[in-house]
């Protein structure tokens, strides 16, 4: 065959193979570059009680699956009752609330507004949080490199983020995503 | 005239109406600074988008991000730190100019490798030409037979006229 036909050839199997696999690929995908580094520092409230502040140290000794979550965002109430079994099975999960609406940019809903929304939503769907970590103004949400709700962290007993998920946790993400970690490291926890 | 430069007038107003609304939302002490936020929301990615840049963004982090460049240029960061921070915390991906690595390089060197490909199969076209000569002869022979043909023809049409 002569080359005037074998490059063009070429060069339109090289484009069929790299449409084809774009095919599969999903454009929502990135890798995260939170993956190996320490939670960065913070010191926000507690949800339900002002008065109670949270530091990074609160993620020392424990794994801990820090849910970013809000009661307007819909996808996080479709993961609640997954995640209420996954820490009845030992798993400890944290809530950061991610705040949208008392924002002066949005439309605004006072704080005792919010706490009674959670309240109702979580005695709806179920309780999976130890506590909320209150992050009124996305302060944390931006140093961790939230888009939006619902996202979730493993962070390790040294409060390094082991693990970063974008979207809902469903039996699927979680074997393949979180569950690896706690299989080679805390033989004892979970299952 | 006159009413071609009252609407161009109007076109102008209305047309930098937008920068004015950025500048009244974003007060910044500097045109240097005005320059730079104008520059980083054009080429800062919002992340949450498919591909949208954060001026034109109203998604939550989007806004967020906008008022951080305006904290950070307030705060006296210059336009590199401040895209390092925005990379160190939504990844390369967040800025529309990508870094020269291992994975990005290929999109240096593709239109470096088809403009080789292309200056290649350009010169080798034209040695081909001396083949395309014979094809010529060949092509002559025809129309000589096709000239042939139209007599051919022409006899026969005026075979069908005698009858």
């Amino acid at each position: 065959m002569p080359t005037s036909k074998i490059v063009p050839l070429g060069l339109f199997l090289l484009l069929a193979i790299l449409l084809f696999n774009g095919l599969f690929s999903d454009p929502a995908h990135r890798d995260s570059p939170f993956i190996g580094r320490e939670v960065p520092t913070f010191n926000l409230p507690d949800l339900m009680d002002r008065e109670i502040k949270y530091q990074a140290s609160t993620f020392n000794n424990h794994y801990t699956l820090l849910n970013v979550w809000g009661t307007w965002c819909l996808t996080c109430k479709v993961e609640l009752p997954y995640l209420t079994r996954l820490s009845e099975s030992g798993v400890r999960i944290v809530g950061l609330y991610y705040e949208q609406d008392s924002d002066p940019m949005f439309k605004s809903q006072t704080l005792p507004q919010v706490q009674a929304d959670v309240t109702q939503t979580l005695i709806q769907l179920g309780n999976p949080f130890e506590f909320n970590i209150y992050d009124e103004y996305r302060d944390l949400s931006f140093d961790l490199g939230v888009t939006g709700a619902p996202e979730s962290f493993l962070i390790d007993p040294n409060g390094v983020i082991v693990a970063h998920h974008v979207g809902d946790i469903n039996d699927r993400v979680w074997q393949s995503v979180f569950a690896p970690h706690f299989l080679t490291n805390t033989s004892n926890r979970g299952d | 005239m006159f009413r071609l430069l009252l609407m161009f007038f109007a076109f102008s107003v209305l047309t930098s109406f937008h920068v004015l609304a950025v500048e009244e939302r974003y007060p910044l002490q500097t045109k240097q600074q005005q320059v730079w936020f104008q520059e980083l929301t054009a080429d800062l990615r919002c992340p949450k988008c498919q591909n949208q840049n954060i001026a034109d963004s109203n998604a939550t982090v989007s806004i967020d991000m906008k008022r951080k460049v305006h904290a950070l240029l307030l705060e006296g960061k210059s336009k590199q730190e401040i895209v390092g921070y925005m990379k160190q915390r939504y990844g390369d991906f967040v800025y529309y100019q990508p870094p020269v690595n291992q994975t990005t390089i290929f999109l240096w060197l593709i239109p470096c490798l088809a403009l080789i490909i292309a200056i290649w199969l350009f010169f080798s076209r034209r040695g081909e030409k001396v083949q395309s000569e014979i094809v010529d002869e060949n092509v002559d022979h025809i129309d000589e037979l096709l000239l042939s043909m139209d007599d051919d023809s022409t006899h026969q049409d005026n075979g069908d006229q005698g009858k």
